[in-house]
């Protein structure tokens, strides 16, 4: 012991004196092992605690404290008790002192062994001995981590100070300058105020120390380490601000001050802590100051050019109306919130009757603002509005003014839909049901477009107003509907209605059952007028059309009820089935609409047992079945055609079955799978309506490039691609039977047949079903069987089928991909060997695009294909050196194969990993530019253009290249070349200004060309770009 | 603007704006030239901000697309703009904003003449006479202070 | 015998700027330019064709309006939006900044030199014309500021053998000032021009003075014959409309062949002939040659060489000089 009493003794004298400040940490780890208790070192340092010298006694405080610093969690009740008692003597000390003895007292807060009393005790000294705004930063910072470590653990303690402990604070903080301390000096206050301690008569005084820093202006110096922002002050000042209700009476009128601001944060900042310090208060704490803050927030936005302000003011207007909504009414009070909404009315309800001057708006926002805040406040600002808004809607006559008013009231409407009345209140709009609905209507009936357009969603939200609408209302609103479906022309009206009906249909079913449907199937199959060869009936002949098209629009829109849906989808599958027999003419565009509309309406409708039963039991075999007729009928050669046999509406069917398939009853949907199966295996006809097939049908065994087959063949073999929708798009626990079967009949289908549709579906159709299949060496077999056959093939140039092998090939390749498959590789590989052929090399680089797109029919995750996130980026990573090397090595005339499958993949990346990539591969993007292919140009343009908004680094290293590069292209003879690289242009001007000022002068004048030139498109974007860069580096501009 | 300071005018009548123009066939056609129209020179300065308003010279009812005449093969634009209010002072920045638009926007070829609408300003004569002076306009936007007002009223607003 | 003004060279003067004036040197040897980018150009003959002799960067904060060449062409004064004019000293082949002459509130648009080569007058958009004194030392010391315009004083053209000097201005007016006790007047006050004076220029012998207008008339003024002792009096004896498409910049009447030429905001470079058969009273003038496409962009100066008869230059808001011979057609 006398040994290490003698050590220690030696440590404390090696720190004291010869300023080691190492030997700190060696003492504490000595007290930590136990080697030394902390009284011992006190004893040791008796002679320099004791020096005439302060810096001798500052140097052995600061000893204790960095010990204590370590080990203050190791400290017994006794040791704390003598060692406070220590440092609040110490703080009587000479200011050299006082920083050691703060760091050793904010050690001792963090004690758990501290005894009761001792808080009350540290702090009465320390308010009482220390001048903290005189101390350092550093120690200023100490003294609040003790209060901050004290009001964890002590509160009550701290509490029993009363407002002693708060006026200490004030004065502590009171003059602090720095940033990181206002934030611990904002973070005490806080709890101070939310954790209810005693601010006695101190609360002005709290609230001045605070408030004098508001609003926050505050920019962090550039490249501060210490990463403060303006916005974390702003939200820990404003939390201390609007903490309590005691603060009312003094923050009300500093906001109004700060609002008249001339600086546009301050206001920013005054709103939004308006916002927030009224969800504290109650009515009275606001009443005396209403009318001042009214003022100022009309002021704001009736003259803010800024939209954020004029929205931080109605924010902060519905705020306040809220509070003043909450508060509850007595006889006796009077009721703030109608004497507010007064002021509002009185200054605003005006303006809606000037609908063509400019604070019609601002006054409309105002009002709606403070309608929206409670139902009382909807009830007050509705009954003083409305009446004047739908008696001026009546008495005007220009279609600006009324149309202007409807927007008015629709905003108005529309406020009111956040705050629903409970059951026994009457509905905001009750008392103007009648007028409003009389003023839809009327609008409906104008011939100026943009009223119907407003009328239709003002229709849309009075529906929306729980039980607002009588059900004669309703059928009225049908009826005007149903009117303009059949006879507007123009676009923009009837995308409005069918919307609207939508809408309606939701809410309002049965209606749609009984009037619209019976109506629009009426008209649908109304034969057009006798056909006439002259120009009247050809126009007639086209508004049929148009008509029939938004029929079949409405049709789809309003049905997303399953009621709805039983009516609707039989009109669509007898529009298919009219257009098969040709017992009503239909063009083939007509019948893919109609299609479209069936897969609206699968998209859109909800997954019940019935819906999927209309899909799945009715929908779907019926179009299989009118295909299959179409298709054996063309096979007859009559040369009657059926609309249904065209590639067209094949296509469009197929996302009717697909969308049903993944989205409605997966069980259904197994069933329709499997009986598909035996359909185009077995020639099972027997689900099928109508069924009275004959029996050669051979589904899957069409059509082989090597034999010459009868004309009419393909008409089964392109009946493939329905089988797309039947098993591409199930859930993956869905089992397709017969998958062996099947997937090596549709290998051979893909490798023989020479019909285009036929084979890329059969391709498609084999990928998808290989993606969801299971791991396993079954698979591998599968896809090695194929490689094989494929490679066989692209191997053999005389091979006749090398097209339809490079097809399943990259289809194949793509579903591999996707899974994160081993042998996608292999395919890859492939491909990438291909760029070089003389013949594919070519569709090789285009075969890129495919595999890095979202494919819309197969492989994407709407149909449950296995995508695993991110793999474009690994395909990327893994092969762009690959891509490098190929470019290099390759012929000169085959270059451009690589710099187009470059492009194709490097588009498709997602932003972050362009970023990261990009400087490998700048060099050759740029190269790209120069590459002579306007394609290669336009889609490395196309890649650039959105990495230029925020450029990498590398990008920046590289601008001389970029510019030249970019402005020959703006002389490319190809239109959207010339579009692309201005486009380019234009986002450099968004670089670091100092980067790209010296450009200027040349891009300025580069750019004076296009704006002379031929093209219209060409010289908009020349304008955009050169409005851009004279504003770059230019007094106002940037 | 300064929130003392009253805008001379500050509750102005409303206009709608004119929607995008249309797309037609023939602009997406590489082969046919598209003349330089009307339409397209109104498209140019409807856009411009107000320096008073949060508002285009569109929505003011300023700029008017009967209002603009340009003769491509002539290589001349001529525009008349209407002030909100007969003694505007902001008139004759408004007529160099438009002034400042066109020389940065259309080909050097075009010979620009930009006057106040006859008959709706007190200085209309001064007005046009120093929007006309090329070598006032040209010291004027030497002139940082001003040339930052006519940039701020040429950006596309984002507040 | 037809006249033509065929092109010599085009030179690239102040690219991405405009060039604002050219002043030939009177020995005709070289042509000094000046512009939007601030700088000043002196541009020599080698061999057949001009080139680019000396820049003078950093007098100016912003446009050089025009330069003047002093009598004996070894200093050149330059005057500048920047509210200053500068005067160099050629040393050598090269040129240095003298002395800048401040005084003027804002834009200095004209400075010309007297014959004696003793004055120097300068005008600004500040309405006001001054006369400066140079002494043998080189110091500039200005003797009259004048106010007899009420607008921007846009040019000053000295008289070629008298001290009479002219200005031109913004308030479509031309004043005529003569020295009287150590005291410069405005004499005459020349109207009829519908708009902005642009520039003026006198004949070779001083009898007549051409003027040019926003009103794209050209206009001849001659000394009236009676009261000549004491007041000048000028009366406008031929006005050329018709001819001009826009505004007229420039007009200059060379000294050696007499032929009138005009820079105009239509690009065109026009030179009229006088019929000198007609009546010395009521002079006839009548398009020698045009080239209307001259420059791509308004035409903002002409000047003769002093020295070499036909030769021209014109100077344009594309930056481009041109160089011109204007001679009979072969």
């Amino acid at each position: 012991m006398a040994a290490d009493t003698t050590t220690l003794v030696s440590l404390v004298e090696e720190f004291v004196s010869g300023l080691q400040d190492n030997k700190a940490r060696d003492i504490a780890t000595a007290v930590k092992d136990g080697k030394f208790t902390v009284l011992q070192l006190v004893e040791a340092l008796g002679h320099s605690l004791t020096s005439s010298q302060p810096h001798t006694r500052a140097r052995g405080v600061q000893l204790l404290s960095d010990v204590l610093q370590e080990c203050y969690a190791n400290l017994t009740e006794k040791e704390v008790t003598v060692l406070i008692s220590f440092y609040e003597n110490r703080l009587k000390d000479h200011y050299v002192v006082t920083p050691p003895v703060l760091h050793g007292l904010r050690a001792l807060t963090k004690c758990t062994a501290l005894p009761s009393g001792s808080a009350v005790s540290m702090l009465r000294s320390l308010f009482q001995d220390v001048h903290v705004q005189s101390l350092m930063l550093a120690e200023r910072s100490c003294v609040y981590n003790m209060l901050i470590n004290l009001m964890e653990t002590r509160e009550s303690e701290l509490k029993g100070l009363g407002a002693d402990f708060v006026f200490g604070f004030v004065q502590s903080m009171d003059g602090e300058r720095d940033p990181r301390n206002l934030l611990l000096a904002f973070q005490i206050a806080k709890s101070i105020i939310h954790r209810g301690y005693d601010l006695g008569k101190f609360t002005e005084e709290l609230f001045e120390v605070t408030s004098c820093y508001f609003p926050i202006d505050f920019t962090p110096p550039p490249s501060d380490p210490h990463g403060i922002t303006k916005d974390e002050l702003i939200q820990a000042l404003r939390a201390v601000l609007t903490g309590t209700p005691k603060f009312a009476e003094f923050l009300l009128p500093l906001l109004i001050e700060k609002l008249d601001s001339d600086v546009q944060s301050a206001k920013l900042d005054s709103l939004q802590t308006l916002t927030s310090c009224v969800s504290q208060y109650e009515h009275k704490d606001l009443a005396e100051f209403l009318e001042g803050l009214w003022v100022s927030l009309r002021r704001e936005v009736f003259q803010t050019p800024s939209e954020k302000i004029e929205s931080a003011g109605l924010t902060a207007l519905t705020a306040l109306t809220s509070c003043l909504s909450r508060s509850v009414l007595n006889s006796e009070s009077e009721d703030t919130l109608s004497t507010f909404l007064d002021l509002v009315l009185k200054d605003c309800k005006h303006h809606l009757c000037e609908p063509d001057l400019k604070l019609v708006w601002p006054s409309t926002k105002l009002l709606q603002a403070a309608c929206g805040a409670s139902n009382r406040a909807s009830h007050i600002i509705t009954a003083a509005v409305m009446p004047s808004l739908i008696e001026q809607y009546n008495n005007r006559t220009q279609c600006s003014h009324r149309r202007t008013l409807l927007e008015v009231i629709q905003r108005f409407i529309q406020s009111v839909k956040s705050s629903q009345p409970s059951e026994s209140e009457e509905t905001v709009f009750g008392a103007f049901r009648q007028s409003l609905c009389g003023i839809v209507f009327s609008a409906l009936s104008e011939t100026n477009s943009s009223l119907q357009i407003v009328a239709t969603s003002v229709l849309t939200s009075l529906a929306q107003q729980a039980g607002l609408l009588l059900d004669s209302d309703v059928e009225l609103a049908v009826d005007h509907l149903t009117r303009l479906l059949l006879t507007e022309e123009d676009d923009r009206v009837s995308l409005a209605v069918v919307e609207c009906a939508g809408s309606l249909a939701e809410l309002h079913p049965t209606v749609f059952i009984t009037k619209l449907i019976p109506r629009l199937k009426t008209e649908i199959f109304a034969e057009p007028m006798e056909q006439d060869n002259n120009n009247r009936e050809a126009s007639e002949l086209h508004s049929h059309h148009a008509m029939r098209q938004r029929c079949l629009s409405a049709l789809a829109a309003i049905s997303t009820q399953p009621s709805v849906v039983h009516e609707s989808t039989p009109v669509i599958l007898e529009v298919l089935s009219s257009a098969h027999t040709g017992s009503v003419i239909f063009t083939v565009e007509e019948v893919v609409l109609a299609c479209h509309s069936l897969q609206r309406i699968a998209e859109h409708v909800e997954d019940t047992e019935e819906s999927g039963q209309c899909f799945h039991g009715v929908v779907i075999p019926r179009m299989l079945s009118l295909a299959l007729q179409a298709a054996l009928q063309g096979e007859g050669s009559t040369g009657c055609h059926s609309p249904l046999a065209e590639e067209k509406v094949l296509t469009a069917m197929v996302p009717v079955i697909s969308t049903s398939c993944s989205r409605l009853q997966p069980m259904l949907a197994a069933q329709t799978a499997s009986k598909a199966v035996s359909l185009f295996l077995d020639a099972d006809v027997s689900f099928l309506p109508n069924n009275s097939f004959p029996a050669n049908i051979h589904l899957l065994k069409a059509h082989n490039v090597f034999q010459k087959q009868h004309e009419g063949s393909w008409t089964q073999s392109q009946m493939v691609c329905l089988l797309i929708g039947c098993v591409c798009s199930l859930p993956r626990n869905v089992e397709v039977p017969q998958i062996d079967h099947l997937l090596s009949q549709l290998e051979d289908m893909s490798c023989t047949c020479g019909h285009l549709l036929s084979y890329t579906s059969a391709a498609k159709c084999f990928a998808a079903l290989v993606n969801k299949r299971s791991q396993g060496d079954s698979l591998d077999t599968v896809i090695q069987r194929t490689m094989k056959r494929v490679c066989g093939e692209l191997d053999s140039t005389s091979s006749p089928v090398r097209l339809q092998a490079f097809t399943l090939m990259v289809w194949v390749a793509k579903a591999l991909l996707l899974r994160y498959h081993p042998l996608s590789t292999t395919m890859t590989d492939k491909l990438f060997s291909l760029l070089d052929d003389a013949e594919l090399g070519l569709m090789a680089a285009e075969g890129f695009s495919l595999l890095m797109s979202d494919s819309d029919d197969v492989l994407n995750r709407a149909s449950h294909a296995d995508v695993r996130i991110m793999y474009r980026q690994r395909f990327f990573s893994e092969n762009s050196a690959k891509l490098v090397e190929g470019f290099n090595a390759a012929p000169q005339e085959k270059k451009a194969n690589y710099l187009k499958a470059l492009s194709n993949i490097v588009n498709k990346l997602p932003k972050e990993v362009q970023v990261t990539e990009l400087p490998a591969l700048l060099s050759l993007l740029l190269e790209a530019l120069s590459c002579s292919d306007q394609g290669v140009q336009l889609s490395t343009l196309s890649c650039l253009e959105p990495v230029l908004i925020d450029p990498p680094p590398a990008l920046i290293q590289q601008l001389e290249a970029l510019v030249s590069r970019l402005l020959v292209l703006i002389g490319s003879s190809a239109m959207n070349v010339r579009i692309a690289a201005l486009r380019c242009i234009r986002a450099l001007s968004g670089f670091p200004a100092h980067e790209i000022l010296p450009f200027r002068a040349r891009v300025l004048r580069a750019l004076a060309q296009p704006l002379d030139d031929k093209k219209r498109l060409v010289r908009s974007e020349a304008v955009q770009a050169r409005g851009e860069w004279f504003l770059l580096g230019s007094p106002g501009g940037r | 603007m300064s929130a003392g300071s009253r805008l001379e005018n500050a509750n102005p009548v409303i206009f709608q704006r004119s929607g995008e123009r249309l797309l037609t066939a023939s602009e997406e056609d590489e082969d046919v030239h598209d003349p330089i129209d009307d339409r397209e020179i109104f498209d140019l300065i409807r856009s411009i901000n107000d320096p008073e308003h949060p508002l285009s010279l569109e929505e003011l009812n300023v700029v008017e697309q009967v209002r603009v005449k340009v003769n491509d093969a002539e290589s001349t634009v001529s525009v008349e703009f209407t002030p909100t209010i007969p003694h505007c002072s902001m008139a004759t920045l408004i007529g160099l904003s438009i002034k400042v638009k066109l020389l940065r926007a259309l080909p050097d070829r075009f010979k620009t003449d930009v006057h106040i609408t006859p008959g709706t300003h007190a200085s209309e004569e001064a007005v046009n006479k120093q929007l006309a002076d090329k070598e006032r306009v040209a010291a004027a936007l030497e002139n940082s202070s001003l040339l930052e007002v006519v940039n701020q009223c040429l950006s596309t607003r984002k507040i | 015998m037809k006249e033509t003004l065929s092109l010599v060279q085009k030179l690239s003067a102040h690219p991405d700027s405009r060039c604002w004036f050219v002043s030939w040197n009177p020995s005709g040897t070289l042509l000094a330019s000046c512009g939007g980018d601030k700088a000043i150009r002196i541009w020599g003959r080698e061999g057949d064709s001009w080139i680019c002799k000396s820049v003078l960067q950093d007098g100016h904060q912003r446009t050089v309006r025009k330069v003047a060449w002093s009598p004996c062409g070894n200093y050149l004064a330059s005057a500048s939006f920047d509210a200053t004019t500068c005067i160099w000293k050629k040393k050598n082949n090269d040129f240095e900044s003298l002395t800048v002459l401040e005084g003027h509130e804002n834009e200095v648009k004209c400075v010309a030199w007297a014959p004696s080569g003793n004055l120097l007058a300068t005008c600004s958009r500040d309405k006001s014309v001054w006369v400066w004194e140079v002494d043998e030392d080189d110091e500039y010391e200005c003797v009259t500021v004048i106010n007899s315009h009420t607008q921007d004083v846009k040019h000053v053209v000295w008289h070629p053998t008298q001290e009479l000097l002219a200005s031109a201005s913004y308030d479509n007016n031309i004043c005529i000032y003569k020295e009287e006790d150590d005291d410069w007047e405005c004499r005459a006050t020349l109207t009829g021009h519908t708009s902005t004076v642009w520039s003026l220029s006198f004949d070779a012998k001083g009898q007549r003075l051409a003027s040019c207008s926003d009103d794209r008339t050209v206009k001849i003024w001659m000394e009236g014959s009676e009261s000549r002792q004491s007041d000048v009096s000028w009366k406008c004896v031929c006005t050329l409309s018709g001819f001009h498409g826009r505004t007229v910049y420039d007009v200059a009447w060379c000294p050696l062949t007499g032929a009138l030429a005009t820079a105009c905001g239509d690009d065109g470079v026009r030179v009229f002939r006088e019929d000198e058969s007609a009546d010395p009273q009521q002079p006839l003038f009548s398009l020698a040659a045009q080239v209307t496409k001259a420059h791509n962009q308004d035409v903002n100066c002409v000047s003769w060489n002093p020295k070499e008869p036909g030769l021209l230059a014109s100077c344009s808001d594309d930056g481009e000089i041109a160089i011109w011979k204007f001679h009979e057609e072969d």
